[in-house]
């Protein structure tokens, strides 16, 4: 991505939030999880599969992996970093949590937040902002994916307020992080709970999540931000594809 | 091309997208496209998207990083041409 160029700095502060966050996992990663499954009683439907096959593309490849999903509510993060592996795996592969972009505004007004947010490993953008910053948000992501790190992110750039994927939302910045990365997997992830209706702050006390996964390496061959824009809109139209066949299979 | 052909090119381009059609009359350089015009920031790629397809030029990723006013957008396809 001939972008920003990230300063020596920039790096190093991601590498000690990394480091930070690894040598507290072993208290927050148990307990974020705890709070999931038995504070708000989450179930994830089918979890070993999910684990599974997660666990199955970690290890299949040294290529960078970007995990996109749809976005339905402001905890879809946590849920998500929750299905696809225990703690104890993630103990073990500290790269496989996935770094977030959360919107700053969601997480900067009091400290606590913050410090989950950190802990987190948690990039922040400014929804709003001039185009350089998110660029260079873009760029950590694209320089912690390329140390074989995961990040996650949601490609239409906030929930769906319709509670379906919409492909007119398809922001293409998660397509120049792609198109920047030679050999780019990207795993497609439908995670809804059974009671989300549409789009809420929080999904339901004792909800069963249902998730569906799909690894795909988006092409194109068109250049410059034309491709930018068509390996979005694949991301987007796969995860349309998995949301009908989500849809299907509860009938 | 002259820099005012351009400019209203590219405003012609930009009409359908400004939600402040009255900002739109009274378009200088320096109109900010979001703050200004406000054009949805999704929408801003198509916007460029349709630069290149006006001026049949090919724009890259982080060009679209320089494009906040009228002007920038004059600036960048100016260059590219």
């Amino acid at each position: 991505m001939a972008g920003p160029t990230l300063s020596d700095d920039e790096r190093r502060t991601l590498l000690r939030q990394r480091a930070v966050s690894r040598l507290l996992s072993p208290l927050w990663v148990p307990v974020f999880t705890a709070a999931m499954r038995w504070g708000l009683g989450w179930h994830i439907v089918d979890g070993d599969r999910v684990r599974e096959r997660f666990a199955r593309l970690r290890a299949e490849s040294d290529a960078p992996l970007l995990i996109c999903a749809n976005h339905l509510t402001m905890y879809d993060s946590f849920a998500i970093e929750w299905a696809l592996a225990s703690p104890g795996y993630y103990l073990g592969d500290f790269g496989a949590l996935a770094w977030n972009t959360p919107e700053k505004a969601n997480f900067a007004s009091t400290w606590w937040k913050r410090v989950i947010a950190y802990l987190l490993k948690c990039v922040p953008v400014e929804r709003g902002s001039d185009r350089k910053s998110v660029a260079r948000v873009l760029e950590k992501i694209r320089f912690l994916l390329e140390r074989g790190e995961t990040a996650l992110i949601f490609p239409e750039g906030g929930r769906s307020r319709t509670g379906r994927v919409e492909m007119e939302s398809a922001a293409y910045g998660v397509g120049r992080l792609v198109s920047s990365l030679p050999g780019c997997r990207v795993l497609c992830i439908y995670l809804r709970g059974e009671h989300q209706e549409t789009w809420s702050k929080s999904p339901v006390r004792g909800e069963r999540f249902r998730v569906l996964l799909e690894s795909f390496e988006p092409k194109t061959d068109a250049r410059g931000l034309r491709g930018s824009v068509d390996l979005s809109r694949q991301i987007v139209a796969k995860l349309v594809e998995m949301e009908n066949a989500w849809f299907d299979d509860r009938k | 091309m002259e820099a005012t052909e351009i400019q209203e090119r590219v405003v012609k381009i930009l009409t359908p997208y400004v939600k402040d059609q009255e900002a739109l009359a009274s378009v200088k350089a320096e109109t900010n496209l979001l703050e200004d015009l406000k054009v949805n920031s999704a929408r801003l790629v198509d916007v460029v998207l349709a630069f290149e397809d006006e001026f049949d030029i090919e724009i890259a990723d982080e060009d679209v990083d320089t494009v906040n006013t009228v002007g920038d957008c004059v600036t960048l396809i100016g260059q590219k041409l």
